[in-house]
């Protein structure tokens, strides 16, 4: 530890050397050079050569050189970052503030540099147990500073392997005591907040100095043997969001499609009865409208509108008429083949009419020759 | 004069190495006569002590550190756990210590205190399950084994101020089933969550299936009400015309009838010329 480093330029500090020569700054090569002097005048040389008292002048240089180490090695400057905790034979006697400050020279008193503005990171790596005894990788970084010098420097043999050994412990220790699904997802900051607390507990149970500044959890995932068990886990959640999307894309599919369906069925019924009452409107109309001519001239109408009725079912039908005396001879008449020929009409219904047809005229050539017994098939 | 001042300069000096010694803040100290401990209740600071006759021998003050490589022990239900540990202890009695401790040699007093808390460590974790070790009962076995390591300051004159494990892990050949366990946990999980949505999109497809069924049928309903009213109005305007003159009608409507009836030539009538029709079919006259 540089607890007497030197600091630079100390001639210009120099309060002693101004006040002592005033003829400016004193040289420090001609100092060194006038202690030797001085010096090998008391031990290098035997005593004959300056007997006596010595030259005044040798003796004012000592004074002077020992008066300029002093002044330099008594000024101590601290950096804005750092503490100086002063020893004096070893005991504690106060902390040094940043800028120039002033100490007993050595043996005397020593001064001992702290750190205490540098943020110093600290990063844990490991693999650890949860409570529900599933097994999670954990990356931890800490950033302390040390914040008592005294503590720091007097309380804990080796402060720096102490934190790491506490970190450690503190990481273990919260994670142990939460379960993997919550250190996995929503617990990561509580739990860097438990870790930071716990941390700083157990460093101020050892009276280290030490602040801890921030725990942050970098990364909490499950260890490399399990990840694609639990992508999947991961893949299954989303695939659960997917079917659902699928069915409400289904939905959307056929709601609107039913509701085009029901306006059809809506607009089929309107239209119906649109058509009914129109129909209905027309023929009674129409029937109106009859009814008034029939109304002048019933009979005649009458008569007129059955027999053009009745000539349109006639010419329309095939008929088969029968001017039999009455319990007359029995008459052969092949119904059934006749509608059996009509049955099977839908199929061979050209065959069927042509053949009808020559039925119907072989009969009318025979009926001026049989007079009594008249079948006639007429199309 | 000047030789003079350098041997009294000379022997100040060797005075001084010989019968000051410093303990430092961080220290403690035991001064010996001839190898008996004199006096050990310094504080820090300059001290003196007689040359040749007295030694000083310093020892820290500080907590001191004791660290140990991960070891199994086995817990309640017979598994092993690998477990490293540390402990954080100072020198109470520095009397005691050094002369217990074969002239205060810290690494024998770290081991003897090792030995201590592995064993008492063995009898807690012994006690317990894994999960208890691990989650639930951390403070309250370290505040034991601490405990424990009281009557070592009787005995060594060491005061221990913390136990703390740092790994409780499984052995590997158990990380394995571990691992198995967590990836069938974890299967359990995906299961769960697709047949979640299964169920849920089942849930929204048999949904809409209902809701496109009513509102079939719905307009089935109100498509046959207007259609009953399409009919009833029909129906009211053909009577309102036909009943003028029903005798017309049941004519008018008949020869429709038999017109729309008989429109198809396939339809065979089988008749006798003696109806209405058929009046001038044999005579001319009419009957």
């Amino acid at each position: 530890m540089g607890w007497n480093e030197p600091p630079n330029n100390n001639q210009d500090k120099d309060p002693w050397g101004n006040r002592g020569n005033g003829e400016g700054p004193p040289d420090l090569d001609e100092l060194v050079k006038k202690m030797q002097k001085g010096f090998g005048g008391i031990f290098g040389k035997k005593p004959d050569k300056i007997t006596g008292q010595g030259s005044p002048m040798t003796w004012i240089f000592i004074v002077l050189a020992v008066l300029a180490w002093l002044a330099y090695d008594m000024t101590y400057a601290i950096d804005q970052q750092q503490r100086g905790v002063v020893l004096r034979f070893g005991k504690f006697v106060t902390t040094m503030n940043p800028g120039l400050n002033i100490r007993l020279p050595q043996p005397i008193e020593r001064v001992m540099k702290v750190n205490v503005g540098q943020v110093r990171p600290l990063t844990h790596r490991a693999t650890m147990l949860t409570q529900d005894e599933n097994i999670v990788d954990i990356d931890v970084a800490v950033k302390w500073r040390i914040n008592d010098p005294y503590a720091y420097l007097f309380n804990v043999y080796d402060p720096a392997s102490t934190i790491r050994q506490a970190t450690e412990s503190a990481v273990r220790e919260v994670i142990g005591k939460s379960k993997l699904d919550f250190v996995l997802t929503e617990g990561r900051s509580e739990i860097a907040q438990r870790q930071q607390e716990l941390l700083q507990g157990i460093l101020e149970d050892y009276k280290t100095g030490i602040l801890v500044v921030n725990v942050e959890m970098q990364s909490a995932k499950p260890p490399e043997q399990v990840k694609d068990a639990f992508d999947d886990a991961i893949k299954a959640r989303e695939d659960e969001q997917r079917l659902v999307n699928e069915a409400e894309a289904y939905r959307n599919d056929i709601i609107p499609r039913a509701r085009g369906q029901s306006a059809r069925l809506r607009e089929e019924a309107n239209g119906y009865k649109a058509s009914v009452i129109a129909r209905a409107e027309g023929e009674a109309t129409r029937f109106d409208k009859q009814l008034v001519e029939y109304l002048r001239a019933p009979d005649i109408t009458r008569q007129r509108l059955y027999l053009d009725a009745m000539e349109g079912v006639m010419s329309n039908t095939s008929k088969i008429l029968m001017d039999a005396d009455k319990g007359n001879s029995l008459m052969y008449l092949p119904v059934d083949q006749l509608l059996k020929r009509q049955g099977t009409a839908g199929a061979s219904a050209d065959f069927n009419r042509s053949n009808m047809q020559n039925q119907a005229s072989d009969t009318a050539r025979q009926l001026p020759d049989t007079g009594s017994n008249r079948l006639r098939g007429v199309r | 004069m000047v030789a003079r001042i350098s041997i009294i300069i000379v022997l100040v000096i060797l005075l001084a190495s010989t019968a000051l010694f410093r303990v430092n803040q961080w220290e403690q100290a035991i001064v010996f006569k001839f190898g008996e401990i004199q006096r050990s209740d310094y504080g820090s600071g300059l001290h003196i002590m007689i040359p040749f006759i007295n030694t000083a021998k310093k020892f820290e003050k500080r907590l001191l550190n004791l660290e140990r490589d991960a070891q199994r022990f086995l817990t309640k239900e017979k598994k092993d756990v690998l477990v490293d540990y540390f402990a954080k202890w100072r020198i109470a009695d520095v009397e005691k210590f050094y002369t217990a401790s074969s002239g205060g040699d810290i690494n024998y007093a770290n081991n003897l205190l090792g030995q201590r808390i592995n064993q008492a460590l063995r009898d807690e974790f012994g006690k317990r399950t894994v999960q208890e070790v691990v989650a639930g009962e951390r403070d309250e076995i370290l505040n034991i084994v601490t405990t424990t390591t009281t009557e070592l300051t009787e005995t060594l004159g060491i005061a221990v101020q913390d136990v703390r494990t740092k790994r409780i892990d499984l052995p590997d050949e158990v990380s394995d089933n571990v691992y198995s366990r967590m990836r069938s946990e974890r299967v359990r999980v995906a299961k769960d969550f697709r047949a979640r949505g299964e169920e849920a999109a089942e849930r929204i497809r048999a949904n809409a299936d209902r809701e496109r069924q009513v509102l079939l049928a719905n307009a089935y309903r109100e498509a046959e009400v207007i259609r009953g009213e399409g009919d009833a109005q029909a129906t009211e305007i053909y009577a309102a015309s036909f009943g003028k003159n029903e005798e017309f009608y049941a004519l008018y409507r008949s020869l429709n009838a038999y017109q729309n009836s008989f429109r198809d030539t396939n339809n065979i009538l089988l008749l006798e010329p003696d109806s209405e029709f058929f009046r001038y079919f044999n005579n001319q006259r009419g009957k």
